[in-house]
C-alpha cells in the first residue's frame, strides 16, 4: 500500500510522501500515487539527512556534555532538511496537507507527539521495535488479529492509551478514506471488519482477505495506525461525539479536527486538541519561521534515557549551504547539535572506512552515515504511447540499458564515495533479512559495460545509422529480432525527465545519456521540478512520458518491500505500469504465505526472479551524512528515519 | 506639481488594476486546480468579470488565498516574510546609496587618476561576481574563520529582532550591498561626468567656484536622476527579495518563499506574492517619477 516518494537525496525518512535528501534526491512513499492521481497533483520532497542540532547559547557542547554556556546539556537542536517545516499535527492526514514534507510533518513532528501503534526502527534497520511500540506484538488466530496495548502509556490529560483509541482511528479510516493518504481499496480499512475494543486494552479485528501473510499484515497494515485520544472525539469545543463507536459520527469529527490542524501553526502550542499527546514530546512553540521547540512530556510511558534531554528544537533551513554554514560557525546564535553534511562538502572516506575525516572547521562534530530504507530507481513507461513502450518491454533492451548505468562511478564521483549500488527490487542497504541472500552475495551484475550494450543491441536487429542512432533492421518476434510491436526503422531515441536540484542525479543522467550515445541511443534529458516529474509519472495522462527520475521510494509506513506496491500489475505506485504475470504470481504467493518463514522464502524467490527482469533502471543509493556534536549520544539512527530524541543524552 | 502628482497617481492606480487583472487571468489559466485553491469551489461556473471583482474585493480586504502546501494563509506568509525581506533589501539599498553616490562623485572628479581606477576596478569585480560566490566568501572569512559576524541571517521572528541583530544581519546586507554599490557607483560616475562637462559647470568654474561647491550645488543633483531611476526599479527587488542571498543565509524572505512556491506548484502563494511584487513595481515607478520631478523642474513643467 504505501510508502513515500522522495527526491533523490541523501536521506529520507519514511512515511508516505515525498522528501528530499541531503544530497538532493527525492523520495516517494506509497499511498501518494493514488492521491496524486485523484488530484492530479504531486508534491516535492526533499532529501533528508540526519539532522538536528541543539542547544541555545552560542557555544558548542563539550565532550562531557556540558556546554560552555553551561545551559545546553539538556537540550538538542536538530537541523531540518532544506525547506522542511512542521505544519500539520493531525496524524490522520490527506496527502495534500503534508505535501513535500512528510519527514517533517510525520517523523519529526507527529511521531514525536503521537506515537504510532507500532514503531519501526531497531538499530539501523527498519524492523518493528517492540520496546517503543504502544502494543505488544499482534497475535493471529485464524483470520482474527488481537492487539494488546501496553498499560504504561498515558495521554497527557491522564487518560490511558486504550483500545477505543485504536478503534477511533480505524473508524476514522472507514469514514474518511478519501482523506487518508494511505487509503487503498485493498488495504486498511477495507481488508478488515469487526474492529472492536474487546476489553479496555485489547483490540480485535477480523481480516477479510482469504489468504494473508502475518508479517505483511503487521508491517504494512498495522503500521499505519496511530491511536487518537478520546478527548479528540468531538465536533467542537465541549461537543463530544462518538466516532470511537459510531463510524457515521466520524465525518463531523474529522472536519472539526482538520479545521484545527489547518489553523496557523503558531497556534498549535496552545491548542487544547494538539496539546494532548501520548508521545515523549509536547509543543512548546512553533514560530512563523518554522522553528519548532518541543518540551519533554513527563507523562510519557515509553522507554527513555535516564539522562534524557528535556528540550528538542528543530530548526528550518532554506538550503543545505545555509545549514552547513551554521554547522561551521560555533559562535552562531543557534548551534546545531545534530545536522547533516551536504554531499558536495563530504570528505571522501579512506579505503576500508565508512566515513572520512571532517574538515577542521567541523572538528567539534562526528560524522556518520545512515542508509535510508528505500529503493533508488527510475521507471520505464511501458504504457508509453509514442512508440517506446514496445522497446521497453524487451528484456534484452532493459539489460542493455542497465549496462549504461555507472553506479560505481556516481558513487565515487558526485557522491564522494558514499553510496551503495542497487540491483534488485529490495534495497541493498541497510542490510536486512528482507534481501535475498542470493542477490546479496551476487552483488551488482550490471556494471557499466558499453560494449556489451552494443553487442546485445546488434544481436537483436539494431544497426547504427549514419546519424549515430541505432534503428531496427529486423522487426519481428523471432530470436534475434527487435521484438513485438517494434516496426522497421524504429530509432532508439528516448526522453528522460529528471528532477533538478540533486547533484548526483544530474551527473548520473548526463552520464547515462553520454554512454547511450556511444551505444547508438539518443537520450534527450528534460530537467524539471520534482513535482513535474512526479506528475508525469503518476499523473492522470501518463502515456506521454518515457522515463522519469524523481529520486527514490522510501518503504514506509509499509515497511516490507513485498512488490505489491511498486511492481505488481495495476499497483497504483507502479508508475511505469510494469506487468509480468509470473512476477504477479510470485508476489501473490508472498502475500499469501501465512507463516513468517514461508513468507520470507517466497519473498526471496520473487526478488530473485524480478531482479533479472530489470523492471526499472536502478540507481545508486546515497546515504545521509549525519553530523552529531561531540558529547551527544544519539545511538544508531534507524533507516526508517523514525527518530527518538528522548533516548538521546549527553555523555558517553 | 499637484496636477502632475494627481495624474501620475491615477495612472498608477490604472496600472495596478491591470496588474491584478493579469494575475487573476493567470490564476484562472493555471493548471491543477489553482483557481479552486484560491477562489473556492464553484468558481469555474461564474463569469470571469464577476469572479474577478469578487477576488479583487477579497484581495483588497487582505485575503490572498490559502496555501495547502504550507498550511497557512498567503497573507500570513506574506506578513512573515515581507518585513524580513524589506529590512534586508531596504538596508542594503540604503547602504549602497550612502556609499555609492560619494564614490561615484569622487571617481568623476578624479577621473583618470589612481582613485578612479582603483574604485572602478573594485566595482567591476563586485559587479561581475555572483552573489552566491560573494556571500560564500564572506561567510567563510568573517563567520567561519574569524567569527566576527554570524553565518546566517537574523532568525528572530519579528522585524525589530531582525533589524537589531546587527551581527547576523551584516553579511547578507553586505553581500547585497557590495553588488549594488558597484552598480550605483557606475551610474553616478557616468552621470556626474556628464554634468561636469556641461557649460554651466564651465561657467561656474570660470567664476571661480570651487570643486566642492560645484559638485554640491550642481553636479550632485543632476547625477541623482539615473540613480533615482535605479532605486525606483529596485522596488520590486526590495519587496521580492533576493533568492540566492535568502537561501544562502537561511532567511525565509519573499524571494525564497516564492521560489519554493513555484517548485511546489503552490499557486496561491505564487500569485499572491507576484501581486505584491507587481504593486511594488508600480509604486517604485511612481516614486521614481516623483523623484525626477523633485530633482528636475523641467520634468514637472514638461508634464504639466
Amino acid at each position: 500500500m504505501s510508502n513515500w516518494l522522495k527526491p533523490g537525496l541523501g536521506i529520507a525518512s519514511a512515511g508516505t510522501v515525498i522528501l528530499v535528501g541531503e544530497d538532493g534526491g527525492y523520495h516517494m512513499r506509497a499511498g501518494l500515487a493514488a492521491y496524486r492521481r485523484a488530484l492530479a497533483a504531486c508534491f516535492a520532497a526533499a532529501g533528508l539527512v540526519a539532522l538536528a542540532a541543539c542547544g541555545p547559547g552560542s557555544s558548542a557542547t563539550t565532550p562531557d556534555g556540558v556546554s560552555p554556556g553551561g545551559a545546553a546539556s539538556n537540550s538538542v537542536t536538530y537541523a531540518m532538511l532544506p525547506g522542511g517545516y512542521a505544519s500539520y499535527p493531525f496524524p490522520f492526514f490527506a496527502g495534500n496537507y503534508i505535501g513535500d514534507d512528510s519527514t517533517f510533518d510525520v517523523n519529526d513532528f507527529q511521531y514525536q507527539l503521537y506515537r504510532p501503534l507500532y514503531w519501526f526502527g531497531t538499530g539501523t534497520t527498519p524492523y518493528l521495535n517492540p520496546a517503543v511500540s504502544l502494543a505488544e506484538l499482534p497475535v493471529y488466530s485464524g483470520h482474527k488479529v488481537t492487539i494488546r496495548l501496553k498499560q504504561n502509556y498515558k495521554w497527557s490529560n491522564g487518560e490511558p492509551v486504550e483500545a477505543s483509541n485504536v478503534v477511533f482511528f480505524m473508524n476514522m479510516m472507514k469514514a474518511e478514506g478519501k482523506n487518508w493518504v494511505f487509503y487503498s481499496p485493498t488495504g486498511l480499512p477495507t481488508d478488515v471488519t469487526n474492529v472492536k475494543a474487546a476489553s479496555k486494552f485489547v483490540v480485535t479485528m477480523d481480516i477479510t482477505t482469504p489468504k494473508f501473510s502475518e508479517s505483511w499484515f503487521t508491517n504494512n497494515m498495522l503500521s499505519e495506525i496511530t491511536p487518537m485520544p478520546t478527548a479528540w472525539d468531538e465536533t467542537g469545543p465541549g461537543k463530544p461525539s462518538h466516532c470511537s463507536t459510531v463510524v457515521a459520527d466520524c465525518i463531523a469529527v474529522y472536519n472539526y479536527l482538520n479545521s484545527q490542524a489547518i489553523k496557523s501553526p503558531t497556534t498549535f502550542a496552545t491548542s487544547p486538541i494538539w496539546s494532548i499527546v501520548d508521545g515523549p514530546w509536547k509543543i512548546q512553540s512553533l514560530d512563523s519561521q518554522g522553528k519548532l521547540v518541543l518540551t519533554y512530556n513527563t507523562s510519557y510511558g515509553g522507554p527513555v534515557s535516564p539522562h534524557h534531554i528535556t528540550t528538542f528544537t528543530e530548526l528550518p533551513f532554506t538550503s543545505e549551504q545555509a545549514e552547513y554554514n551554521v554547522l561551521q560557525d560555533p559562535t552562531s546564535n543557534e548551534t546545531i547539535d545534530v545536522g547533516y553534511l551536504p554531499t558536495v562538502d563530504a570528505p571522501v572516506p579512506p579505503a576500508g572506512q565508512l566515513v572520512g575525516a571532517n574538515p577542521s572547521s567541523m572538528s567539534n562534530y562526528k560524522l556518520s552515515v545512515l542508509y535510508v530504507w528505500q529503493l533508488v530507481y527510475f521507471p520505464y513507461n511501458f504504457n508509453n504511447n509514442t512508440g517506446q513502450g514496445p522497446i521497453f518491454k524487451q528484456l534484452y533492451f532493459r539489460q542493455a540499458f542497465q549496462d549504461l548505468v555507472d553506479q560505481e562511478g556516481v558513487i565515487d564521483g558526485p557522491m564522494h564515495g558514499y553510496g551503495k549500488p542497487e540491483f534488485g527490487p529490495v534495497g541493498t542497504y541497510p542490510v536486512t533479512s528482507y534481501l535475498s541472500p542470493q542477490l546479496a552475495s551476487r552483488g551488482d551484475p550490471w556494471t557499466l559495460n558499453i560494449p556489451r550494450t552494443q553487442t546485445i543491441l546488434k544481436a537483436h536487429g539494431w544497426l547504427m545509422g549514419p546519424n549515430g542512432i541505432d534503428t531496427c533492421h529486423r522487426p519481428g518476434t523471432a530470436p534475434g529480432d527487435c521484438g513485438a510491436g517494434i516496426p522497421l526503422g524504429t530509432p532508439l531515441k528516448f526522453t528522460l525527465e529528471y528532477a533538478t536540484g540533486t547533484d548526483w542525479m544530474e551527473s548520473s543522467v548526463r552520464e547515462i545519456a553520454s554512454n547511450a550515445s556511444l551505444a547508438g541511443m539518443q537520450i534527450t534529458l528534460h530537467p524539471e521540478p520534482f513535482t513535474d516529474v512526479v506528475n508525469s509519472a503518476f499523473g492522470v495522462n501518463g502515456e506521454g512520458w518515457q522515463m522519469a527520475f524523481w529520486g527514490r521510494w522510501t518503504f514506509a509506513p509499509d515497511y516490507l518491500p513485498t512488490g505489491d506496491t511498486l511492481f505488481q500489475s495495476g499497483a497504483p505506485n507502479n508508475a511505469g505500469q510494469y506487468s509480468d504475470s509470473h512476477n504477479d504470481q510470485l508476489i501473490t504467493a508472498t502475500l499469501d504465505a501465512r507463516a513468517p518463514s514461508l513468507f520470507q522464502s517466497d519473498m526471496y524467490i520473487w526478488q530473485n526472479y524480478l531482479a533479472g527482469q530489470l523492471p526499472v533502471v536502478y540507481q545508486p543509493d546515497p546515504p545521509n551524512l549525519i553530523e552529531t556534536i561531540r558529547g551527544l549520544n544519539i545511538g544508531p539512527q534507524n533507516s526508517a528515519l523514525d527518530i527518538t530524541p528522548e533516548m538521546w543524552f549527553y555523555g558517553q | 506639481m499637484t496636477a502632475y502628482l494627481t495624474r501620475r497617481i491615477l495612472q498608477a492606480i490604472g496600472v495596478l488594476l491591470l496588474v491584478t487583472l493579469i494575475v487573476f487571468g493567470l490564476l484562472t489559466l493555471a493548471p491543477g486546480g489553482a483557481a479552486v485553491d484560491v477562489l473556492g469551489t464553484g468558481s469555474a461556473h461564474k463569469q470571469f468579470l464577476l469572479e474577478y471583482l469578487s477576488w479583487l474585493g477579497r484581495v483588497v480586504h487582505g485575503d490572498l488565498g490559502y496555501s495547502r502546501v504550507r498550511n497557512e494563509s498567503v497573507t500570513y506568509l506574506l506578513a512573515a516574510s515581507l518585513p524580513r525581506t524589506v529590512a534586508l533589501m531596504g538596508i542594503s539599498t540604503l547602504l549602497a546609496l550612502v556609499v555609492a553616490i560619494p564614490l561615484g562623485l569622487v571617481q568623476a572628479t578624479q577621473r583618470g587618476r589612481m582613485v578612479d581606477h582603483l574604485v572602478g576596478g573594485l566595482t567591476y569585480v563586485f559587479y561581475g561576481m555572483p552573489t552566491f560566490v560573494l556571500g560564500a566568501l564572506l561567510v567563510l572569512f568573517f563567520a567561519v574563520r574569524k567569527h566576527i559576524f554570524g553565518a546566517e541571517g537574523p532568525q528572530a521572528p519579528g522585524i525589530l529582532g531582525v533589524v537589531t541583530d546587527v551581527r547576523d544581519l551584516t553579511l547578507p546586507v553586505l553581500t547585497l550591498a557590495l553588488v549594488t554599490i558597484a552598480t550605483f557607483a557606475r551610474y553616478t560616475r557616468s552621470a556626474a561626468l556628464d554634468s561636469l562637462g556641461q557649460e554651466y559647470i564651465e561657467a561656474a568654474r570660470a567664476r571661480g567656484a570651487g570643486m566642492r561647491r560645484m559638485v554640491g550645488a550642481h553636479v550632485l543633483r543632476n547625477s541623482l536622476v539615473p540613480v533615482v531611476t535605479l532605486v525606483g526599479l529596485s522596488f520590486p527587488q526590495i519587496v521580492g527579495g533576493a533568492v540566492v542571498v535568502e537561501s544562502l543565509f537561511n532567511i525565509q524572505g519573499m524571494g525564497w518563499q516564492i521560489w519554493q512556491a513555484v517548485l511546489n506548484r503552490d499557486f496561491p502563494v505564487t500569485l499572491g506574492f507576484t501581486l505584491v511584487i507587481g504593486v511594488a513595481a508600480v509604486v517604485g515607478s511612481l516614486l521614481a517619477d516623483l523623484g525626477y520631478a523633485a530633482l528636475d523642474p523641467r520634468v514637472r513643467y514638461a508634464q504639466a
